[in-house]
């Protein structure tokens, strides 16, 4: 069916655009409004809205990991309360194996958005809450095994009933956070921010008219779907396959793998994960809605960054996910961390596959953080936790720009503004040393990787410590096009006592006062060393971050005696040999 | 060029002069001492923009058959607004800049603290550092967060840097160290360390920027960024500033010029000379001043601007009679903390241009055709279409002359574009494909006037809407329709909108300390021991810009948060005894309009200590009595289309220059002034008022 031929196609530019500001503006209350600061400091929400059958037509705003997974917890919503749906309801849920949440953290509010007695649309947003009980502060319980040691699950929830707030679930909520206040602040945030979006979509449905608003949701839908497939065509019909190591299950080492076949045919997509290693006893398994979400965050970014993300984007994916793997764990499998890890691995293994079907649009990848948390307490009140966002490790390279240096997480995109270290030492009782680029640690390439940095903090109290160190000891990333991985990340605490020991990656200890040094792991290089550009070649060298010897054995390039500039005969010589 | 019917033929001395330089034209606005007004356009000269005021000066006083030294003998304030600022960071063509640093954090500038102005654009790299890492040489030394020494300074590191910066010809140095927002002593050293380095350099405030002088802010890659931007453009701009200054008083002009700064506030070479930073914004920041004189004319303090030009629209807030500044500014991709005017830019103006993408969808903007090729209607080459090829498709610009003659505009060209780009893709007529252009262009106004207003706590109901720039009075009306407000206010000279709200521009500059402390238990005396030294400043500012007295206005602020809060509101502090609970209240009030929500009861924080000086500039504005009045014949009449509900109508084309105040028709009608067209819908009605602008009210026909 091609909706679109009845449709007037200005109204339907229009309408685009107006679901997108709408959705963006719930994001604008939502940051505007929020008590805590990890709604805006790390933008670790999204705002979305759906059909009346739960199918996402807008998410402009969020951030990439939410990418076309709300649709989950709509049609959760819609599975668990047909029929029971009135105008003034607001629903609350999260958990990720009843209620069509990806982890425990992120909550859902979703407001049902009538016109004239019908069920038009549904607002919803998805945010990281402060803090949710569970094992640890902060929503990270390293040493989670089962989703009961990572917070309170909530099924689909009427959290409001007819504009009337439900006080006995309203206690429930409160009393199962370490920090009431700032969960408290949050959901009236997200509930202010839908009850905006729902007077606009409102306004918006009333102008189309209720019997037309359907065809040009539709219409949005389609187009989504014919831009998307545009991009799929352009790939030969074949089999791709990508797979990613997995060297731990946080408790001990293991040896596995995500594997993903991308099988091509037409304007169809098949992405089957058959073959991937099963759920882990850690907390880094993945739901459903977070795979789906993976993928599809995967696929948009490897293609035109203008792609429209709402599902009619993903129509012609179908995605295979065998129950119990790692991908699609069953219960009670702990996933509190799996919208960073296993997501960024899932997006490394369809980024390889992708590597060879569009070898010139081929992404390096993007080594993992390897920052955990501190916390404490600071003299008799004030609890704290302080995420090492400082320590961020570098980015992979793409044909025509370098990896960045120093950038938020894969999943994200980069989408973490890191803190200054100015504002961290009033905040927290720690003295920063130093942060800077590592030398000859980015992914050679003729774009090399991101460096990623030496970073030191003394912490001057004692604390305890939850550590994420995914990308510590091991190679977390690759390179592309010729290009190769850059180094692994390093950790290292120097106790009081003289002490040092290299943490676990994954683990929650106490300890007094110390430093804390981390090597943060080097980004993926795109392309041969040997192409790359000498003058890069020499600002690197003159910057410090590839060193004088490496200039020489990995990229091929010789300098001048006084090192300010390229001796090009010898290089001539050196890249013909 | 005569522009204001209240003008007699020759000004009345003395005047003032206002002189924005944009990227086409640099336009001039006289205003003498009854208020008349006199608008003038030359061409702009990118390579040397003080050719371009010249230029207009020069064009001026042939028309006002007078000489150069006349002209700027009798002006008794010239206000000049330059985008060399600007400029010199677009076209990458400032000084080769040196950067010391605290040993071990050296690299925040280029980290850039790993923001990602749109993250679903990977492949795209970030801006190129303006000081390669190699330059940004370490200095050992340490200062603790409250400014206590931890490790003291290496001046033996700043010899070694001179040494390596001489070798690379570095032209001006930056100096940014860790935690210097709180004391400045060891950038002092440095600085001071450094002059007998200097010994080959003349004495010259653009050699040096040290970040705790240029932007004393809590947070290093802010505060490094803004001390390198300073350095990086200071050679060029205070050059080309003191050039222009003594040229124009070379030729008659009795008082140094004053230049319109980020902050909405002019200022005078010589004060602006350490800090060339704060010019960054310094065309569009008029605003504030025309926000000023059209807040009074139209007697509202609530106005949101919509400043309109060729390929971007600039929205502006006036709340209650102010405008925000804030300290945040992102140009051409490099942050600066200056205390800058809130502008909300979208790329939506005449020059937009329209395209249908492969799956069949319309989008307007964000990119411009920019100068050239220009719309398709220009006839220079551009073929795709433009909103104002769109405007011609519809009857609102007629083909022929246009701009002063600079262009002529080709309707056949026009259609073509919109036919072939958009008509024949999308199936449709290839009016409705114009009308659809501009729906959208519109769509994305109102977006951006939302955007502004809701975003930060005001509805945008309650304000009037101000159509600006030349292509803002042909969408105002509409906008102001669908945003719920019940008039738009059409400026006469809207096309000069920035370089007449200089001519009513305060002097102002911005002072602030950071400063940590509780509200309810600070004590007086060490806020007064804060804002001492601030205020020591901020009155010999005023006072060598020669404002005493009631001239000079003092403000002091506070900025404020709720404990466990990362960002602060300013509030500021009324005269007279310190009444903390006073701030609470006013604090908790605006928290509530910004936020939604207040925490009674819970812990304020002081954040930093603020104080601005305002010199007041004289702003007696000149008004009109209407008189019993008969309206004019219109000039033509012709087919316009208006909007999906009423077609094609005949519409009735007005000369603005026989519109006069006690004019007040119903539309629908075009209103073609020297500047700009005013469009008017069939359910509007056009009043000239009494300050000899244009009020539209909305739904106001036949009332």
């Amino acid at each position: 069916m091609n909706t679109q031929d009845n449709l007037d196609p200005i109204v339907l530019a229009l309408v685009q655009n107006r679901l997108d500001h709408i959705s963006r503006q719930m994001g604008w209350v939502m940051t505007r409004t929020a008590r805590s600061p990890i709604f805006s400091q790390s933008h670790d929400f999204s705002c979305f809205i759906s059909d009346p059958d739960g199918t996402l037509v807008s998410q402009a705003d969020g951030i990439p990991i939410h990418t076309g997974g709300g649709g989950f917890a709509v049609r959760a919503l819609l599975r668990d309360f047909a029929g029971d749906i009135d105008d003034g309801d607001v629903f609350i849920l999260n958990d990720p194996y009843t209620a069509g949440g990806n982890h425990l953290p992120d909550w859902v509010i979703a407001r049902p958005v009538f016109v004239v007695d019908q069920l038009v649309a549904f607002a919803c947003n998805r945010a990281h809450q402060a803090d949710i009980g569970g094992g640890a502060a902060g929503t990270y319980n390293s040493e989670a095994k089962e989703i009961f040691h990572e917070g309170i699950r909530l099924p689909v929830m009427k959290l409001a009933a007819k504009g009337e707030t439900r006080q006995d679930i309203w206690r429930l909520l409160m009393i199962n956070t370490r920090t009431a206040e700032a969960l408290d602040g949050d959901l009236r945030a997200m509930i202010g921010s839908t009850k905006i979006g729902a007077d606009r979509i409102a306004g918006l449905v009333e102008e189309l008219g209720i019997e037309l608003y359907r065809d040009y949701f539709e219409g949005i839908l389609e187009h989504a779907d014919r831009s998307f497939r545009r991009c799929v065509s352009d790939m030969a019909d074949g089999d791709y396959l990508g797979e990613e190591a997995i060297d731990n299950d946080c408790f001990e080492p293991v040896d596995d793998a995500i594997r993903v076949r991308l099988g091509v045919q037409g304007d169809a997509l098949a992405v089957d994960f058959t073959g991937t290693a099963p759920q882990v006893r850690g907390f880094k398994n993945s739901s459903v809605a977070n795979t789906w979400s993976a993928v599809y965050m995967a696929l948009a970014s490897y293609f035109d960054p203008d792609l429209p993300r709402n599902e009619g984007t993903f129509r012609c994916v179908t995605i295979t996910a065998p129950e119990g793997t790692i991908i699609n764990a069953k219960p009670p499998a702990a996933m509190t961390m799996n919208t960073v890890f296993v997501a960024h691995e899932i997006v490394h293994a369809i980024w390889k596959a992708l590597n060879k079907a569009v070898p010139e649009r081929s992404c390096a990848g993007w080594a993992k953080a390897v920052h955990g948390t501190t916390s404490g307490r600071l003299g008799e009140e004030s609890p704290f936790v302080m995420y090492h966002w400082n320590s961020a490790p570098g980015g992979g390279a793409v044909d025509g720009r370098d990896g960045f240096n120093q950038i938020g997480h894969l999943i994200a995109l980069g989408g973490l503004v890191l803190p200054n270290v100015e504002t961290y030492e009033q905040l927290y009782p720690v003295l920063f040393k130093r942060q800077e680029f590592r030398t000859d640690a980015a992914g050679p390439g003729a774009y090399r990787g991101g460096t990623g940095c030496d970073f030191e903090v003394e912490v001057k109290v004692a604390a305890d410590y939850a550590f994420r160190g995914e990308g510590l000891y091991n190679p977390s990333c690759f390179g592309a096009a010729g290009g190769d991985a850059g180094m692994v990340g390093e950790m290292e605490l120097s106790h009081s006592s003289g002490e040092r020991e290299n943490p676990p990656k994954y683990a929650v200890r106490h300890y007094d006062a110390l430093t804390l040094r981390a090597a943060s792991p080097g980004g993926g290089g795109w392309g041969q060393p040997k192409q790359r550009d000498p003058a890069r070649v020499l600002r690197d060298v003159r910057d410090g971050v590839v060193s004088i010897e490496a200039a020489e054995s990995v990229y091929g390039v010789i300098l001048d005696g006084d090192g300010r500039s390229v001796d090009e005969d010898a290089t001539a010589i050196l890249r013909a040999g | 060029m005569v522009t204001a019917p209240t003008a007699t033929a020759q000004p009345i001395p003395p005047w003032r002069i206002g002189v924005d330089v944009g990227g086409t034209f640099t336009d001039m606005v006289l205003r003498d001492q009854t208020g008349g007004l006199w608008v003038f356009k030359a061409p702009s000269v990118p390579s040397d923009p003080s050719q371009g005021v010249m230029a207009v000066l020069q064009r001026a006083a042939k028309s006002l058959d007078m000489a150069l030294s006349d002209l700027l003998g009798n002006c008794a304030l010239f206000f000049h607004g330059s985008t060399v600022a600007t400029n010199t960071i677009l076209e990458k063509k400032g000084a080769t800049v040196g950067l010391l640093t605290t040993t071990g954090f050296r690299d925040s500038l280029e980290v850039r603290r790993g923001i990602r102005e749109n993250m679903w654009d990977h492949r795209a790299p970030f801006p190129d550092v303006i000081v390669p890492r190699y330059l940004r040489q370490p200095v050992g030394g340490r200062l603790d967060k409250d400014g206590d020494e931890l490790e003291a300074l290496d001046l033996g590191d700043v010899d070694k840097a001179m040494t390596l910066f001489a070798d690379e010809g570095v032209e001006a140095i930056a100096v940014a160290l860790l935690n210097s927002y709180g004391n400045p002593k060891h950038e002092d050293a440095v600085a001071e360390h450094m002059a007998g380095h200097l010994a080959d350099h003349p004495a010259d405030s653009s050699w040096v920027s040290l970040s705790s002088r240029i932007a004393p802010i809590m947070g290093e890659y802010e505060r490094t960024s803004t001390a390198v931007i300073n350095a990086y453009i200071a050679p060029k701009v205070v050059g080309y500033l003191r050039n222009l200054d003594s040229h124009l008083r070379d030729n008659g002009l009795a008082r140094p010029i004053l230049l319109l700064q980020s902050n909405g506030g002019a200022v005078s070479v010589e004060q602006v000379a350490e800090r060339p930073v704060n010019l960054v914004l310094s065309g569009p920041a008029a605003g504030v001043g025309a926000l000023g004189l059209y807040s009074r004319c139209a007697g509202s303090d609530n106005l949101i601007a919509m400043e309109i030009g060729g390929t971007s629209c600039d929205v502006t807030l006036m709340g209650e009679g102010e405008v925000s500044v804030t300290d945040e500014l992102m140009i051409d991709g490099y942050h600066l903390a200056t205390p800058s005017v809130d502008i909300h830019t979208v790329g939506a103006g005449g020059g937009t241009i329209a395209h249908a993408d492969d799956a069949g969808l319309l989008h307007v903007g964000p990119q411009g055709a920019g100068a050239t090729p220009g719309p398709a209607c220009y006839g220079l080459g551009g073929e795709q279409p433009t909103v104002t090829d769109a405007y011609m498709v519809l009857g609102r610009l007629r083909p022929g002359p246009y701009a002063g003659g600079s262009v002529t505009l080709d309707d056949n060209l026009a259609r073509r574009a919109i036919e072939e780009k958009i008509a024949k893709p999308l199936g449709i007529a290839v009016e409705e494909a114009a009308a659809g252009i501009i729906r959208l262009l519109e769509q994305n106004l109102l977006h951006a006037v939302e955007h502004i207003s809701i975003q930060r706590g005001h509805n945008p109901q309650r304000f009037t809407l101000v159509a600006a720039g030349g292509a803002g009075p042909m969408h105002g009306a509409t906008v102001a329709r669908a945003l719920g407000c019940r008039q738009a206010y059409v400026p006469r000279q809207a096309g000069a909108f920035c370089a007449l709200g200089m001519l009513h521009t305060d002097i102002r500059q911005d002072y602030l300390a950071v400063h940590f402390d509780n509200l309810d238990t600070v004590a007086e005396e060490a806020l007064q021991m804060g804002f001492a030294p601030l205020e020591e400043r901020a009155g010999a500012a005023l006072a060598a810009e020669g404002f005493n007295g009631d001239a000079a206005v003092v403000h002091r602020e506070l900025d404020l948060r709720y404990r466990g809060q990362l960002w602060s509101i300013r509030v500021q502090l009324p005269s007279g005894a310190f009444d903390p609970m006073a701030v609470r209240e006013a604090f908790d009030a605006d928290h509530q309009r910004q936020y939604g929500h207040t925490q009674p009861g819970g812990t304020i924080e002081i954040t930093a200590l603020r104080v601005t000086a305002r010199g007041l500039i004289e702003t007696s504005d000149p008004s009109v009595t209407a008189s019993a009045y008969k309206a004019p014949d219109p000039t033509a009449v012709r087919p316009v289309y208006m909007d999906s509900n009423h077609g094609w109508q005949d519409t009735p084309i007005y000369a603005g220059a026989d519109l006069q105040p006690g004019f007040a028709e119903d539309g629908p009608m075009l209103v073609e002034e020297l500047t700009t067209t005013v469009f008017v819908g069939p359910r509007d009605r056009l009043i000239v008022d009494n300050s000899d602008n244009f009020m539209i009210e909305i739904d106001g026909a036949g009332d």
